[in-house]
């Protein structure tokens, strides 16, 4: 087992992987500076930093490029470290993880030229040494103290001011921050900015005679969220003062004027139009191909639209975007509703709220969620009484968390309560006549759950035990191309997990030949790619498993699927999917491309089919199967039953 | 009583059948078929038509007839009937031919035995028989649904 050489890919992935290495560099660029000037909101800065190194080491695996995945790996366990212990990120881990990520552009740029990779080990050492010992003491942030004197000698400063409820609560605001900072100096320059995450921040560059300042106002300043730095380059030195300055009142008004609302139609038909030029794009690519001087004007025309295409297409999808919230708020009143008809305390904690997703998928995803947490309520959580005896909390808590990687969309419902006991759960599937699942442990529990009819309250109440509650939640789940696991411990919790694609009708895809057949496989639940030899595998039980990383990975044949006969080759790749009974691969002939592809629905009766998820094309006006992972891996699809090749040389 | 209806006339096996132009959304060549695994065996895969995925039907298959090559003369007859679309493959099509309605006989008189209730009823057009699709009966899903393998004997006029 071993990852992919360059050599072996497509150019067009590769060309995708350094473009998205690129953004994943920005991105974590944002996050660094952002936690650095606010450590008030270090735990989200510190969950979206784990996020995107562990993307990024996502991506390098997918690549085969093992150093970076490497120290995209020991950041990210540095990261969760913070995020276990909750110790804010220190000054010394933001300078350790920007040294890393500088090593890791370096070695994504030298892997760009073919040039010989850069080592790791003078940074995984420290990185290693900072998760065990803490950071080398002795390194303060900003304080009012130490602030003081480089103030006094004047000159340019930049100031960051992040608006939060809570400070808003205070009466502090933009525009009593920027009233307080003209006290200060003049204030040449004042920008709002937009964070990625929906945030906005506002920054400052401040001119500040040398005088000291008044000690009591900067630590009411820094106190109040604000922070400080010298402004290295006298950018605009001599500025006319009055001229660059947005009014503090156009800052202030920028969330409720430019906003409109619009009619989901309209969206949807933009959606469409874009999923159109996207068709004719690869058929225009296609065209462009075959002619000769293809490197010519033309080609570079045909790329310009591409990106312009690519960006238009973000745009829009952007546009769809809302924050999970709007799920989210529906469900404190929920709770409070049905724990205070069942004598149940149960305090709802919600992380996550601002994560971005497809308008479409909150008004599908609004009963499933619900449900599950009208479940954890009912089902999950015990009365106080049941906690006191148990030794727990009398007050149950109810976590919803929302977390996005890029591609997928992450929802968990977790309750501190009894746990799913399959003692309970294999008893009642035996008095309903119901055999005992396949598949093992939680993956088991979670099919019985899931069955149509299957209830384990002897008596339906109106609040969750309608029996066909899970069925619905699984189904809707499948629907939208998306996956249920659970995980749970007796007596301690119960957590569903939800992961979806972030937005449907354009998805990201890999391309992949299966014999004769093209397919499309969706990306978001492909966790990398990896290439075996046919003489590593092992036959286990039905199934057959690959060493993969520490134990073994069960494999799929896509060929076996389709029909297809697979092609005869030394080295095999299989996708990595991580579908509702863990991790398993599905194996290919060839990845060909990644390809954002847009999704036709193959709604006819004649074509439900498990382990197809709908149709695309790539340009030449063929249907290609875009497959679903997950059902396939899941064993919901079964393997191929008749020779299908149409007995006919089609013309 | 001489109302009469468009049918569209096309070739099966030497036989002529014909659809209810009602039925017809268009016609047109065959390309390129992509086949769909896990289906009915007569669902030799889905096209694209208008931006849509369409389920294709060999007809012969579904009528139990032998498979032939597909060629120049192949067609696809779209079908677009109780809220769906679904195409048939056929050797050719041949012409759009108004029908009277008491032309049409009932299927019982004249000969049975085609599997399933496909035909329902027949019509002589220039001397030649022309069997009446119905088009619901094609268009059934559950119909598909045979055991791999149990292939219907092909159909034959019996006495």
């Amino acid at each position: 087992m071993s990852g992919t050489t360059p050599t072996d890919l497509d150019g067009e992935l590769l060309d995708d992987f350094y473009a998205e290495c690129d953004e994943l560099c920005g991105q974590i660029r944002v996050l660094l500076t952002g936690l650095a000037d606010a450590p008030a909101g270090a735990d989200a800065g510190v969950e979206a930093l784990y996020r995107a190194f562990h993307s990024f080491k996502g991506i390098c695996g997918i690549v085969g490029l093992a150093v970076a995945e490497r120290l995209a790996h020991a950041a990210e366990d540095l990261l969760r470290h913070l995020n276990s212990t909750r110790s804010a990120p220190l000054p010394a881990a933001i300078e350790l993880l920007s040294h890393v990520l500088h090593r890791l552009e370096q070695i994504v740029a030298a892997h760009r030229l073919g040039q010989a990779l850069p080592v790791i080990d003078d940074l995984l050492a420290p990185l290693a040494t900072y998760r065990t010992t803490g950071p080398a003491p002795g390194r303060a942030g900003d304080s009012h103290a130490a602030l003081a004197a480089p103030l006094a000698e004047g000159g340019a400063w930049r100031a960051h001011f992040t608006p939060t409820p809570e400070l808003d609560a205070r009466g502090v605001n933009i525009g009593s921050i920027r009233q307080r900072l003209s006290a200060l100096g003049v204030i040449e320059k004042a920008e709002p900015r937009v964070h990625p995450g929906g945030g906005i921040s506002f920054e400052f560059i401040l001119r500040i005679p040398a005088a000291p300042p008044a000690e009591a106002e900067l630590e009411a300043l820094l106190a109040d969220g604000l922070r400080l730095a010298p402004e290295p380059t006298p950018a605009a030195a001599p500025a006319p003062a009055a001229v660059p300055v947005v009014p503090a009142a156009a800052a202030l008004s920028i969330a409720p004027s430019h906003i409109i609302r619009v009619d989901m139609s309209r969206l949807d038909d933009l959606m469409r139009i874009t999923g159109e030029l996207v068709i004719h794009r690869s058929r225009l690519e296609e065209r462009i191909a075959r002619l000769a001087g293809a490197h010519g004007e033309i080609g570079e025309v045909g790329l310009a639209l591409s990106r312009s295409l690519r960006d238009l297409r973000a745009a829009v999808t952007r546009v769809r975007m809302v924050p999970v919230a709007e799920i989210f708020t529906r469900m404190p009143y929920a709770v409070r509703e049905l724990a205070q008809d069942q004598g149940k305390q149960v305090r709802l904690a919600l992380h996550g709220q601002e994560t971005e997703i497809d308008k479409y998928l909150v008004e599908r995803l609004k009963e499933p969620l619900l449900h599950l947490v009208r479940n954890a309520v009912s089902h999950g959580l015990e009365t106080p009484a049941e906690r006191a005896a148990a030794g727990k909390p009398e007050q149950a808590t109810l976590t919803l968390r929302a977390t996005g990687t890029g591609h997928s969309l992450v929802l968990e419902i977790e309750d501190d309560g009894r746990g799913v006991d399959p003692a309970r759960i294999f008893a009642r599937a035996k008095a309903l006549g119901i055999p005992l699942p396949a598949e093992p442990g939680e993956a088991g529990l979670l099919s019985l759950l899931c069955r149509p009819g299957f209830s384990t309250r002897e008596e339906a109440d109106l609040a969750s035990g309608r029996g066909v509650g899970m069925a619905a939640v699984h189904a809707t789940l499948r629907e939208l191309g998306g996956v249920l696991t659970l995980h749970s411990e007796v007596g301690r919790f119960t957590r569903f997990t939800l992961r979806l694609p972030l937005t449907l009708s354009i998805i990201d895809t890999f391309i992949v030949a299966v014999g004769a057949q093209t397919c499309a496989i969706p990306r978001a639940l492909i966790e990398e790619i990896v290439q075996f030899e046919e003489n590593e595998v092992r036959p286990v039980k039905q199934t057959e498993v690959i060493p993969y990383r520490d134990g073994v990975l069960p494999i799929y044949r896509l060929d076996r699927f389709l029909g297809a006969p697979a092609e005869v080759r030394a080295r095999v790749p299989a996708l990595v999917v991580a579908s509702e009974r863990g991790l398993a691969g599905l194996v290919v002939d060839r990845v060909i491309a990644h390809r954002e592809v847009v999704v036709r629905p193959m709604g006819d009766p004649l074509l439900r089919v498990p382990g197809i998820a709908g149709a695309t094309e790539l340009g030449d006006g063929r249907p290609v199967l875009i497959l679903d992972p997950s059902a396939l891996t899941c064993g919901a699809a079964r393997p191929h039953e008749r020779s299908h090749a149409p007995d006919s040389a089609q013309p | 009583m001489n109302a009469s209806a468009p049918y569209v006339i096309f070739e099966l096996a030497g036989s002529l059948y014909g659809i209810h132009s009602r039925d017809v959304q268009h016609v047109d060549m065959l390309e390129h078929v992509t086949p769909v695994p896990n289906t009915a065996p007569s669902l030799e895969g889905v096209v694209f038509s208008r931006g849509h995925v369409i389920p294709a039907l060999n007809l012969r298959v579904r009528f139990g007839l032998p498979r032939a090559a597909h060629d120049a003369r192949t067609r696809l007859i779209f079908l677009n009937a109780h809220d769906r679309v679904v195409a048939l493959i056929v050797d050719s099509a041949r012409e759009f031919r108004a029908i009277a309605q008491e032309a049409i006989k009932p299927i019982e008189q004249t000969l049975h035995g085609i599997r399933g209730n496909y035909v329902k009823g027949v019509v002589t057009v220039l001397d030649r028989l022309v069997l009446l699709i119905d088009v619901a009966a094609v268009l059934a899903p559950e119909e598909l649904e045979l055991p791999p393998g149990a292939e219907p004997a092909p159909a034959a006029p019996t006495p």
